[in-house]
């Protein structure tokens, strides 16, 4: 089976080809067209900039993808884009993209969930010992994800406020620090020493599987303003203790999450995931428990269109994919895992 | 109308409290700095109108939108400015279908940032960082 997957969520437009033989799952091509420099003048995504990009962009993409697979349109059989969550301007480029290409090729289409493909990122370096937990970092979701199989999820709990990645940004923001937020947050802390400042722990000992990192940002505001931040080394302190305060969070409570549920496999997804720290820190603990460690090679976790096609692969396994789905996809900017 | 918040609990019990003012139809355009308490506040005025699910901050996914579970009031659409660049983005992504609904709520967080599309009657509620845990909250 051939699956062409499109993805266009947020500010990535991707598109790329897997092939399957008898279960063995082999990506042939995964496009990524980045718009980070454009959105960096704003210090953030703009929708509307996003979109046009995208308009610009989706074909092209696509038709990289098939040359790269060597992959002719009807040797495809399953046409697979992303339907949410996400910011609906940009989703309902690369799915709409998708119902017009099902429909002149005559391939039938299944719409992923963004987190789910996140998630399925995972299951391309082989077989998983299930049942598993997966912590989901990305800009707009920090979540603890029960798998008990490849198709079956259960949400165990998630941020109360801030997610992880918009944390990070808006930290880096306090800090005078540009946009993206995350990679430049983590690339200061490396000469910063992360007990400088005893930044708070949100609901670490608490008695759920829940995240909270307003008052962490709320922490870092308070203390940013009796300090000196044109001065590096202080700037370094502050993001290496802030970072240090949110892999703990994140890494103790996904942990407690796999012991309680007696999981054999700690995952990660996301893009906050591509954190070096975060990765190694989260490894670390799982494997001194005893947990299985998987992670996504680092090109898989930011947004990229292979991870929904190794979602939309195993979704077919147990779904009916119809001819005229085209008809009936829609977007949905807040689509939640249950 | 001015309040002074000494504490997130009391901003939420406030912003609570406001909530059984509302009728349906409302806009609300939240100003004020990174950790004022905007989020903060429309947890505590969802909670007051009968929100179940979980407020979270809407920086990302710029909107979201809660079932309202009572009378007249059935949504409370939660916006958030802070990456736009003017109004128009947000008409952009459907803003618009909120504004004038009498079923619903709106609430607009970094709503300094798309002043140009303000309602006629829109309700601006500032928030003041002051010492500490201290918040000065102006509605008018
Ligand atoms: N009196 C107070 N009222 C509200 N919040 C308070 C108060 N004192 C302290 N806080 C803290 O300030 C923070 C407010 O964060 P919140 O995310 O609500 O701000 P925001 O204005 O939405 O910020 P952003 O611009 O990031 O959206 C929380 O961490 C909260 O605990
Ligand atoms: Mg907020």
């Amino acid at each position: 089976m051939i699956i062409l997957a499109i993805e266009t969520s947020c500010d990535e437009t991707s598109a790329a080809v897997l092939k399957s033989t008898r279960g063995h799952l082999e990506l042939l091509a995964n496009v990524v067209s980045s718009q980070i420099d454009i959105h960096k003048q704003y210090g953030g995504v703009v929708p509307e900039v996003a979109a046009r990009m995208h308009v610009k962009n989706i074909l092209p993409v696509v038709m990289e993808a098939l040359a790269t697979a060597k992959v002719k349109p009807e040797q495809i059989d399953l046409i697979a884009p992303t339907a949410g969550p996400g910011l609906s301007t940009s989703l309902i480029i690369g799915l709409e993209t998708a119902k017009t290409l099902s429909l002149a090729w005559k391939k039938p289409l299944l719409a992923v969930n963004h987190m789910y493909s996140h998630i399925a990122a995972n299951f391309l370096k082989g077989q998983v010992k299930f049942p598993a937990a997966c912590l989901v970092v990305s800009g707009g979701h920090t979540e603890i994800v029960h798998l008990k199989n490849y198709w079956q999820s259960k949400k165990l709990g998630q941020t109360v406020d801030d997610a992880a990645g918009e944390a990070f940004d808006k930290v880096a923001k306090l800090l005078g620090l540009g946009y993206p937020g995350g990679p430049i947050v983590s690339k200061m802390a490396l000469n910063g020493d992360t007990e400088k400042y005893n930044f708070p722990r949100p609901m670490m000992s608490a008695n759920n599987f829940d995240f909270s990192f307003s008052g962490l940002k709320t922490a870092v505001l308070y203390q940013s303003k009796k300090e000196n931040l044109k001065w590096e080394p202080t700037v370094c302190d502050f993001c290496a203790s802030f970072e240090q305060a949110v892999i703990d969070v994140l890494t103790n409570k996904t942990i407690k999450a796999a012991k309680k549920f007696k999981v054999k496999t700690v995952m990660m997804a996301g893009g906050v995931a591509a954190n070096r720290k975060l990765r190694e820190t989260l490894e670390d603990k799982a494997k001194e428990a005893g947990f299985e460690f998987m992670v996504p090679e680092f090109k898989l976790c930011t947004d990229n269109a292979a991870m929904v096609a190794i979602a939309a692969y195993y979704l077919s396994q147990k779904k009916k994919v119809k001819l005229d789905n085209y008809k009936k996809a829609v977007a949905d900017p807040n689509w939640e895992l249950v | 109308m001015k309040f002074l918040s000494t504490s997130e609990k009391q901003t939420l019990n406030f912003a609570k409290k406001f909530a059984g003012k509302l009728k349906g139809g409302e806009v609300l355009c939240l100003v004020g700095d990174l950790g004022a308490g905007k989020t903060a506040f429309t947890k505590g005025l969802a909670a007051g109108l009968g929100v179940k699910n979980t407020v979270t901050s809407p920086t990302f996914v710029l909107m979201k939108n809660y079932k309202v579970s009572g009378k007249g009031i059935k949504h409370l659409a939660h916006i958030d400015a802070y990456r736009l660049e003017g109004g128009a983005q947000l008409l952009g992504i459907g803003a618009e279908d909120y504004f004038g609904d009498a079923e619903c709520v709106t609430v607009i967080e970094w709503a300094d940032r798309v002043k140009d599309i303000w309602p006629k009657d829109a309700i601006k509620i500032e928030f003041k960082i002051g010492k500490g845990d201290k918040r000065e909250i102006n509605i008018r």
